[in-house]
């Protein structure tokens, strides 16, 4: 039994962190499907950076720097450009994907994984068989909560929600949208790294192209199925976790008997049935974009 | 006209923006930017032969493309392109196991058409769920992508898994030569055939019929276009089932064309790629054309330089991201340049 939760925790806590960085861009009202590309950006700057600096801290800090940066870089094509969200975020997801790739081909020549000397630091024998967990997953909880609080409970997080739903009303009472989803993409660039930090060194310590395998995407499923609220999105984030970790022991378990590949589509069955039923219950989902509206600009 | 060639110069200003960044980014990474960029150009367009491998790549892209646009035009967002792709290659698949031994001349039809009935059917639920529901279609097409993904997984490890292959990725058992429309290099008069009557139909659809303008109107204002009289629940769901089709179709051409099969996760970049042909076009069928040899371009040049020149092929997805990211951009400093001197907007 504790051997499921530990691989439960161990692949569910990146996808939280990352929900939770979706989860605030979409209260400020950006649809970030550029998660994906955050992620795998803030993993590969946590090894590069432990190679370079000899200090996971350091790292860190550095990917945290760079998924920041990438960040505004989304902000700035959003708000300023006025590009849409939506292209613009996957754009991103594919600039990070290929920036990496380019990255550790220009450093390692052809070597498709790189390795870094440690990781994260574990939590040790005092906890016993969770021991082997990292700190980061210890601290998930402790994050959860902050956001709650900051979503919620705080001024800001009650402006921010008012900025995505009727910016127009926000601007009114003297918010600045604007200056709101920068706030709120730049949080979620700092969670995007801490996500892909515990990705990529939290128990593995490597780093190989294309890492993240669609966990980026899954996140935004759990912001979606979660209806964005940051205690709602993480049980969605963990449950996609825990039909994960049912497939591979399924797997195991029973071989090419059952259809594992299609219990791993259940997570966004879940989604699509939750979005309709939201939709159902508050009368129809807002649209998100109209092309029409930028054919005639 | 003044209007469709500032969209023209718009988009090109978009693209070689989107070209320069990239160059910054190669040039960062430690490459010699204008020497990548050069092999990128060479690979796509000038080395001899060129131009016949990247036709492979934009055909079943424009196919898909226009079919994309189609939806946009109509206010819907379909994402799924991905997904019906697949699905509509896992039908050929699955119908060709079905028909297998019939004369070629009866098979190679019923493919096609079965393809495209299993990209309509991915197109058909997020789009009766967004009519009747309003469930958003960004994200039911984009689950769709993943779920199709699953399921490609699922058939080609299993009911459809060819017990012969080995290695790290599963496929399909291959299709019967006698019912392949290309030869592995992917351009054959056929396929060819299929894109030219596809483009045609597309054009006189968007263009000629009441369809094509209605959908237009409905997706710059739904609302008039019901009070007008317009059964807008029929105008989406067919643009839903008409983007569907077509990229089932284009899944069918790579799977009865170059591939030969379904692997996988094959051509993970399809629909992507053609969402990005579509808004490079800025939706036009004709645009959509031109765009999609460019980006045919682009892709046949990914997989020659590694080989040729030893230059990584993530700077073409690099490129495609680029583009991704300011493509929709409305920089009204762009447009004010434009229309200097021309009409106030």
């Amino acid at each position: 039994m504790n051997e499921i939760i530990i691989s439960i925790l161990r692949s569910g806590t990146p996808l939280i962190y990352v929900t939770l960085a979706g989860v605030i861009a979409q209260r400020a009202g950006v649809w970030n499907l550029g998660l994906e590309g955050l992620m795998i950006i803030g993993a590969c700057a946590t090894i590069l950076g432990i190679m370079l600096t000899k200090s996971v801290g350091a790292a860190i800090l550095i990917a945290i720097l760079a998924c920041v940066l990438a960040s505004v870089l989304l902000w700035f094509v959003i708000d300023r450009l006025k590009a849409n969200p939506i292209i613009a975020g996957l754009g991103l997801t594919g600039l990070g994907i290929g920036g990496t790739a380019l990255a550790i081909q220009s450093i390692f020549g052809s070597q498709a994984t790189v390795t870094a000397p440690f990781g994260i630091p574990k939590l040790g024998p005092a906890f016993g068989s969770y021991g082997v967990l990292s700190v980061a997953v210890a601290a998930m909880p402790f994050v959860v909560f902050a956001m709650w609080v900051l979503l919620r409970r705080t001024r800001f997080g009650l402006r921010l929600a008012a900025c995505g739903e009727h910016p127009f009303a926000a601007r009114s009472v003297g918010a600045n949208p604007s200056r709101m989803r920068l706030a709120a993409l730049s949080i979620g660039g700092v969670l995007c790294a801490i996500g892909g930090a515990e990705l990529a060194a939290g128990s593995l310590q490597f780093f190989a192209q294309g890492m993240t395998a669609g966990r980026g995407f899954m996140a935004f499923a759990a912001v979606i199925f979660g209806a964005a609220h940051p205690v709602g999105a993480t049980f969605a984030a963990l449950f996609f976790a825990i039909v994960g970790a049912i497939g591979i022991r399924a797997q195991l378990t029973f071989g090419d008997r059952i259809p594992h590949d299609l219990l791993q589509a259940l997570p966004y069955l879940a989604t699509v049935f939750g979005v309709w039923l939201s939709g159902k219950l508050r009368g129809g989902a807002k649209a998100a974009s109209s092309f029409a509206e930028l054919r005639d600009q | 006209m003044k209007d469709s060639l500032i969209t023209v110069v718009r988009s090109l200003i978009f693209v070689i923006f989107a070209l320069i960044l990239c160059a910054l980014v190669f040039q960062l990474a430690g490459y010699n930017a204008p020497v990548l960029l050069w092999a990128v150009l060479d690979g796509a367009f000038l080395r001899s032969g060129a131009i016949e491998q990247s036709l492979r790549w934009a055909l079943p892209l424009f196919i898909t493309a226009v079919g994309v646009g189609i939806s946009f035009r109509a206010g819907f967002f379909n994402i799924g392109a991905q997904g019906q792709f697949y699905v509509g290659a896992i039908c050929a698949a699955f119908a060709a196991e079905a028909v297998k031994g019939g004369p070629a001349f009866l098979v190679i039809p019923t493919l096609l058409l079965a393809g495209m009935l299993g990209g309509a059917l991915w197109a058909l639920w997020p789009g009766l769920l967004r009519l009747r529901s309003g469930t958003d279609e960004v994200i039911t097409t984009l689950m769709g992508n993943f779920m199709a993904g699953l399921l490609l997984v699922y058939v080609t490890s299993g009911p459809l898994k060819d017990p012969s292959g080995s290695g790290q990725q599963a496929s399909s058992r291959p299709l019967d030569p006698a019912y392949r429309i290309s030869d592995s290099l992917g351009l054959s008069p056929t396929i060819i055939v299929i894109a030219v009557v596809v483009g045609i139909l597309m054009w006189l659809l968007v263009n000629r019929t009441a369809f094509g303008v209605l959908a237009s109107l409905a997706g710059r204002n739904g609302t008039m276009v019901e009070w007008q009289g317009a059964r807008l629940w029929k105008l989406g769901l067919s643009s839903f089932l008409v983007s569907g089709a077509l990229a089932g179709l284009a899944g069918t051409i790579e799977f009865m064309g170059p591939n030969g099969r379904i692997a996988s996760g094959f051509l993970p970049a399809h629909g992507f790629t053609a969402i990005l042909i579509a808004l490079v076009a800025n939706l036009s069928v004709l645009g959509t054309a031109v765009a999609a040899v460019f980006f045919g371009g682009l892709a046949s040049a990914a997989l020659y330089l590694p080989i040729m020149a030893g230059l990584p092929s993530a700077a073409i997805d690099i490129i495609n991201a680029a583009i991704a990211l300011f493509i929709t951009a409305r920089s009204t400093f762009i447009d004010r340049v434009l229309r200097l001197g021309g009409r106030k907007t």
